[in-house]
């Protein structure tokens, strides 16, 4: 018999092509895949499901004015501390300002008890 | 008494059983699945990743499949729609198919150098046709099975037949010559 035999060249392709054994541990690795989609469709189902709270108008706008009332208040609440320390530089300069007045007015005040001092003693040498 | 189980623990369970099933399922056709992609692609690891994936999508699709046979023509056809798609979108093979596993059936011929010849030539013809020849020889289905399967008329699954076997003929007698089987 040859090849050019019809059936025994379907024989041989049936041989050819015969099923082969699939790869050791592939059900593992299959159900091993499919136990990883499952968890990540179950976390994004969890997420999912979350969010999905968002979608009822009530609570959407009671988050945008929340968000918005803590960003109005945040605005604030960061000029008053900008604003704190140039106040605190001006008020320093007011009081290094006083305190030369006051060290000027003390310096005048002492020389002209110094002044009078050296008057009477003058006078007592003279008497 | 037995206490009854709470929603959760009913799905979790039911999610067990189904799970353990898919496992049977995957097991009984995990050689046919795997070959169509082998002697299709002529890359065991090619013919692995593609078997997966098909097994895969049964898994998300396995509700809508009513009986063993819906199972079984299911995962025939999505096999064989896969393997055409993903060859146009592949490089030529990177492995010879004699590298694969061993064969699930002893040969009849007891002609491994025909074989061998048999399955590059297959390996070699375009895409439908050797779908067709895969699906005719390996899983022993008839022209109308064939059609049903990769959705095309019966007389062209016939003639694609008709004209590969004739070059498959030609070819193998003009490189091994008049081999006696």
């Amino acid at each position: 018999m040859t090849v050019n035999d019809d059936n025994r060249m379907e024989d041989a392709l049936r041989d050819a092509l015969c099923r082969r054994e699939a790869p050791e541990g592939f059900a593992e690795r299959v159900l091993a895949r499919v136990e990883k989609r499952s968890f990540s469709r179950r976390a994004d189902l969890h997420l999912g499901s979350w969010l999905g709270m968002f979608r009822q108008p009530l609570l959407r706008w009671t988050a945008l004015a929340a968000v918005s009332t803590a960003l109005i208040v945040g605005g604030i609440e960061y000029r008053q501390l900008q604003r704190e320390p140039a106040e605190g530089e001006v008020a320093k300069q007011q009081l290094i300002l006083a305190l030369r007045i006051a060290s000027s007015k003390l310096q005048l005040a002492k020389s002209k008890v110094q002044h009078s001092q050296d008057q009477n003693e003058n006078q007592e040498e003279k008497e | 008494m037995a206490e009854p189980l709470s929603a959760e623990k009913a799905a979790e369970k039911a999610r067990r059983i189904a799970e353990t099933d898919f496992a049977e399922i995957v097991r009984r056709h995990q050689a046919m699945v795997y070959s169509l992609a082998l002697h299709f692609l002529a890359d065991p690891a090619a013919a692995e990743e593609l078997a997966q994936d098909v097994f895969l999508q049964l898994h998300a699709n396995l509700g809508k499949l009513k009986s063993e046979d819906h199972v079984r023509f299911w995962l025939r056809k999505v096999t064989s729609h896969r393997c055409i798609d993903s060859k146009r979108r592949r490089m030529p093979p990177q492995m010879s198919l004699d590298e694969g596993p061993e064969p699930a059936v002893p040969s009849r011929t007891d002609d491994p150098l025909l074989s061998r010849r048999l399955r590059q030539l297959v390996a070699s013809l375009p895409e439908k046709p050797r779908m067709i020849v895969i699906l005719r020889y390996q899983e022993d289905m008839s022209a109308e099975d064939i059609a049903e399967v990769l959705a095309m008329p019966v007389a062209t699954v016939k003639s694609h037949l008709q004209r590969s076997l004739a070059l498959l003929r030609e070819k193998v007698t003009r490189t091994i010559g008049e081999v006696t089987i």
